[in-house]
């Protein structure tokens, strides 16, 4: 039990995985960030259309003759962009409205978690195809749409929690010796409720990265000619026969990033759900 | 008394499937009537056609859209029409004649042409219809066409006059156009034909279901004798090329219009008994700037824009080499050689003068408008656009917009530059009038214009010989490069793809599928 | 029970209101109108005629009324018409979702009939090839987009072996059964797959806990077969998390219907939806949107209820 939580992680094969795939996602995503690509992820040669992989071009190249894998890897940037924003905006709004709600209770629990209902009455998908196209397509959009839909799952899974903590005597205790709300939240509050946030942060990660590119897909994420792995697949789908290079490697981009956050999604459950641990 | 009921319920039900088979098999032909020729190309069968996007609309005065002209052609006729090298031939009139002062176009309608109500069409119908077109009312998208109309008589039920204020001998292209329809003048004013389609065509309409499928069921009063040949069309709107494609090879689709260049190379490129129609088109890409917007009120901008792009690129990449590079005008008459335009070789240094000289040396930036699949290529020709005008410092940013939005858009001019497929003819004047005479239609959405092309303009409308008519357009054409309010890019070509037991469909270069009532199954 | 069931039925009535509210807010932030999607390219209207079809749609009232008018009429199942086809549109509605209704039920019964067998093997054979092959499956079903799955099936299908799974001739499975499974494997396959994934991984998690359960290994002491015990005592108890996981991906099952109705080309509600979006069409839109979270709400509370009887520990208030 001394044994630090991230050595223990290491330890999980599923967690091990996770953290490798995610690795690679996360270096993938700095090196398109820094412009560390082989070629320039825009940049036209016109003399090499639509060539296989080769020593060259390891991924091929599309009918601009761009370099695969540096979209690829630029797609990671950008994935990564629209997750870690979302997720982050709809963690941080969502625990505070969840937490709050459910330490204060009475009527404004039950407006808020009324409201956070609504929400849960849509596919999530749906919702957030519905507010894209609405706003209009591009990653901002795309974003804010992401998060409104995760808001309330994370209202929702820091609410419960709270309930239950601020049942307990030292909670109690606290606020008899006249200890401020915000204060009690942050101090007591908060710690209890990070093992399922955390397992949920990254569930919510492989989820929007899935539905960035379900958008793209859609043609309604980053625009072109930005890279995003899932306009890249649907700019790959009238050319499947000449060039399938163009749809297996984005498509396979997504598959890891996605397995990554669930194999260290599962390995995190694994180790703060005791009821599961063997 | 269970039993009885049951054998009672199962003679019921053998009676029903008896009647059901007898009323399936289809009437024996009187063969002794047969001529030899129908013997060699036999009819029937129901043709299945499958296409991405289906009709706007019925109502063929109003449709602009390429995709409702491919039902509506069917279904309705007009006064004239195109074969296949594009010359106007008859259809409806069976003939026509000019006045001496080219102010009096007179038409011999065909007799007896009926209605899919069974109504005989006369030359009442011919007037309410035209009558229909320029009323501001209809929004007719033909209505400018014919705005030099003044009067339309009809002596006698096969015969209409039409009476112009000048010389006009582009109306009789016009004439050909699906906006150009004939409608039932008894049944109009009651139905609306947006509901419901009654016109002369090959095909009657029996259902359509928007955006999944239109059945169409052989006319059988038409009057071209033994046509059409199927006894029906099933249209299905499969939006995904790539799935039409699929099902050409299943065997599942008999014909079907493709639009996107990559998957006519794709049907074409594997081993398969498909037969790919490639045909030239009439319809052109073109990077439309806004020359009402600053910097492109500069001419030298607008010039340097279409020196600093490689018009054969755009071809190779977003349409995979499938195309011509074209002057304005596409019909191959007409068509000015490109070698007498302004800025048809890529000309970097050219380009970096004209920016230089119009004060814009490090470059500017612009946003480019685009349809998301309108056609299949605007966003990748985007795409390459940008990355070409990156060589001599413009950067641009490609809006992606849904069909709706974009047209809005268009239509109220608020764009920089957009890059579009408009719609070609094989008359010039037709092309280019309402785009470039400061008093066309959609001259705002085009916005420049010029009174030497206005003088122009009107000299080819009311020109009569051809060859006088070439020489002004082409003079329109080297105007029109020079001053560059559009890059003209390229032509593609329209795509027919077809089972090898589909025979006799004539393709047409403005994508015209009414020769569908040619075709027969050899099956 | 009753009393339970009305309590949850009255608790929708809010978030319905509430839900006909976002749909029909959202939808008017949509740039661009009707009007001219329906006009096309080529021409341009007069300010006249425009206004003259903007009020006969309605489309020129405040926001508000319109609303109002809207949700007075949806109550009484008139949805408006759709701008596009000129049908009404709860018409459209019902005539399309028996396909998307087909759909998520196959690829529900791919879900049960694949993974409950293989959570329950894997589980059983803990860490054997089976357990291995199976949580790999699962992960990559979790993992693998199906918009990218159903497009290389297409791919495969097509180029390979010349079948077409659906080519726009859509049939009823009750007009000719045969030809309707021909077409929906497929697409049910591509929907089912993650579906499956999870019910797998579902039932394997809920497998181990019951079978490490004091009255199991009691029962395996007590000399019971090993299948009798795997089936009596804790298939049955696992399976109640199972139901749970199975009520709440039904209902997504709904919202992924609608990328793969675009993939396979089916005329499905999630196609209807799609083509009112690119073509503005407002009520077409809103109706759809209404439907399926009005269903995607009955199907949750179904799920509630099937949980609330299959486990007597939850009390019905």
């Amino acid at each position: 039990m001394k044994q630090s939580f991230f050595a223990r992680l290491l330890r999980d094969r599923s967690g091990l995985a996770g953290l490798i795939l995610i690795t690679l996602y996360l270096l993938a995503a700095l090196a398109g960030a820094f412009a560390l690509t082989p070629y320039p992820p825009n940049e036209q040669h016109v003399e090499d259309l639509m060539q296989p992989p080769s020593a060259q071009y390891l991924m091929g190249t599309d009918i601009f003759g761009r370099d695969v894998l540096s979209r690829v890897i630029r797609g990671a940037t950008n994935s990564l962009k629209v997750g870690i924003v979302s997720v982050t905006l709809a963690s941080l709004i969502g625990i505070v409205l969840g937490s709050v709600a459910g330490y204060i209770g009475g009527q404004f629990d039950n407006v808020v978690m009324r409201v956070m209902d609504i929400f849960f009455a849509f596919p999530a998908i749906l919702l957030a195809l519905v507010i894209v196209a609405a706003l209009g397509p591009g990653m901002r959009n795309t974003i804010l749409a992401i998060s409104v839909v995760y808001m309330p799952i994370f209202a929702r899974v820091a609410r419960g929690p709270t309930l239950t903590v601020k049942a307990k005597e030292y909670v109690l205790a606290a606020q008899s010796i006249g200890t401020r709300r915000s204060a009690i939240l942050r101090r007591h509050v908060l710690p209890n409720i990070t093992a399922p946030l955390i397992v949920q942060v990254s569930l919510a990660l492989s989820w929007a990265i899935l539905t960035e590119a379900g958008l793209s897909f859609l043609g309604l994420g980053a625009q072109p000619p930005d890279p995003s792995w899932g306009n890249m697949l649907s700019e790959s789908r009238t050319l499947l026969e000449l060039a399938p290079w163009l749809a297996i490697f984005p498509g396979l981009a997504i598959m890891f990033a996605v397995l990554g956050f669930n194999l260290l999604g599962d390995g995190l459950r694994d180790l703060l759900d005791p009821r599961l641990r063997q | 008394m269970k039993r009885i009921t049951l054998f009672l319920m199962l003679t019921l039900v053998a009676l029903l499937a008896l009647s059901a088979c007898s009323a399936a098999v289809p009437a024996a032909p009187a063969e002794e009537a047969a001529p030899a020729q129908e013997a060699a190309a036999p009819g029937g069968g129901t043709l299945i056609v499958a296409r991405a996007a289906d009709a706007k609309g019925l109502d063929p005065h109003k449709q602009t859209a390429f995709s409702s002209f491919r039902l509506l052609e069917l279904i309705y006729e007009p006064l004239l029409g195109l074969n296949e090298t594009l010359e106007v031939e008859p259809n409806l009139a069976d003939s026509w004649s000019w006045s001496e002062d080219g102010l009096t176009l007179t038409m011999n309608l065909h007799p007896g042409v009926k209605f899919h109500n069974g109504d005989v069409m006369t030359s009442a119908d011919v007037k309410f219809s035209y009558e229909r077109i320029l009323n501001e009312e209809t929004g007719s998208a033909a209505r400018s066409y014919f705005s030099g109309i003044q009067s339309i008589e009809t002596p006698d039920d096969n015969t209409v006059v039409f009476t112009l204020a000048q010389p006009n001998v582009s109306i009789l292209a016009a004439m050909t156009n699906p906006n150009s329809a004939i409608l039932d003048s008894r049944t109009v004013p009651d139905e609306d034909p947006s509901k419901v389609a009654n016109g002369t065509g090959p095909f009657v309409l029996e259902s359509w279901e928007p955006d999944q499928t239109t059945i169409l069921k052989a006319n059988p009063d038409y009057w071209r004798e033994g046509l059409p040949k199927v006894d029906g069309i099933e249209m299905r709107i499969i939006p995904d090329e790539a799935s039409i494609l699929a099902g050409l090879r299943a065997g599942t689709i008999d014909w079907a219009l493709i639009n996107d260049p990559k998957i006519a190379v794709s049907a074409a490129s594997a081993d398969s008994e498909l037969v790919i129609d490639r045909t030239p088109a009439l319809a052109y890409h073109v990077l439309q700037l806004n020359s009402g917007r600053e910097p492109f009120t500069d001419e030298r901008v607008r010039q340097a824009i279409s020196c600093a792009i490689d018009r054969q690129q755009v071809v190779d990449t977003a349409a995979l080499g499938e195309g011509k590079v074209t002057a304005p005008a596409t019909s191959p008459f007409y068509a000015a050689p490109l070698d007498e335009l302004t800025c048809y070789q890529k000309d970097l240094e050219k380009a970096k003068q004209l920016l230089a000289d119009a004060g814009l040396a490090d470059g500017f930036s612009f946003k480019i408008m685009a349809a998301a699949d309108e056609p299949p290529t605007a966003v990748a020709e985007a795409q390459n656009i940008q990355a070409q005008l990156q060589e001599i410092g413009i950067e641009t940013e490609i809006e992606t917009l849904e069909l709706g939005v974009y047209v809005d858009r268009w239509l109220g001019t608020d764009f920089d530059a957009v890059v579009a497929l408009n719609g070609g003819n094989p008359d010039p004047d037709i092309m280019f009038y309402r785009y470039w005479h400061s008093t066309g239609n959609l001259n705002k959405v085009a916005v420049y214009n010029s009174p030497e092309l206005d003088k122009l303009l009107d000299e080819g409308r009311s020109a009569q010989d051809p060859e006088v008519r070439k020489a002004i357009y082409l003079d329109v054409q080297k105007m029109l490069t020079e001053a560059a309010p559009w890059v003209w890019l390229y032509v593609g070509y329209e795509y027919r793809g077809m089972q090898p037991y589909v025979k006799d469909f004539t393709p047409m270069p403005n994508g015209s599928i009414k020769y569908l009532r040619d075709v027969w199954l050899d099956k | 029970m009753s009393q339970f069931l009305g309590k949850r039925l009255l608790a929708l009535i809010p978030t319905l209101i509430g839900v006909s509210i976002i749909v029909f807010v959202v939808m008017h932030f949509i740039p661009g109108d009707t009007i001219s999607a329906m006009i096309g390219t080529q021409y341009k209207l007069t300010e006249a005629q425009a206004e003259a079809l903007r009020a006969y749609f309605g489309l020129d009232k405040p926001l508000f009324q319109q609303y109002i008018s809207w949700i007075t009429a949806a109550l009484r199942g008139d949805f408006g018409y759709s701008v596009r086809s000129g049908e009404p549109v709860l018409l459209e509605i019902l005539q399309r979702f028996p396909v998307t209704l087909e759909l998520t039920i196959f690829s529900l019964l791919i879900a049960v009939v694949l993974g409950i067998p293989i959570g329950v093997l894997s589980a059983v054979r803990q860490n054997s090839f089976i357990d291995l092959f199976g949580r790999f499956f699962a992960l990559i079903g979790l993992s693998m987009p199906n918009f990218w799955l159903g497009t290389l099936i297409i791919l495969i299908l097509s180029r390979y072996f010349g079948i077409m799974p659906n080519s726009g001739n859509f049939t009823s499975f009750f007009v000719a059964p045969v030809e309707n499974l021909k077409q929906m494997i497929f697409p049910a396959i591509t929907l089912g797959f993650a579906f499956t994934a999870s019910v797998m991984r579902t039932t394997r998690s809920a497998m181990l806990e019951v079978m490490r359960q004091d009255y199991v290994r009691t029962a395996e002491s007590k000399g019971l077969s090993r299948r009798k015990v795997i089936v009596n005592h804790s298939l049955v108890n696992a399976l109640i998390p199972v139901i749970t996981i199975i009520g709440i991906e039904f209902g997504y099952l709904l919202g992924g219907a609608v990328i793969v109705e675009d993939v396979f080309a089916l005329p499905g509600i999630g196609r209807l939806l799609l083509n009112g979006i690119q073509q503005r069409d407002y009520a077409v839109v809103q109706g759809t949107v209404l439907f399926i979270a009005l269903n995607f709400v009955l199907i949750n509370l179904l799920a509630d209820v099937i949980y609330a009887y299959v486990d007597p520990r939850i009390r019905y208030d």
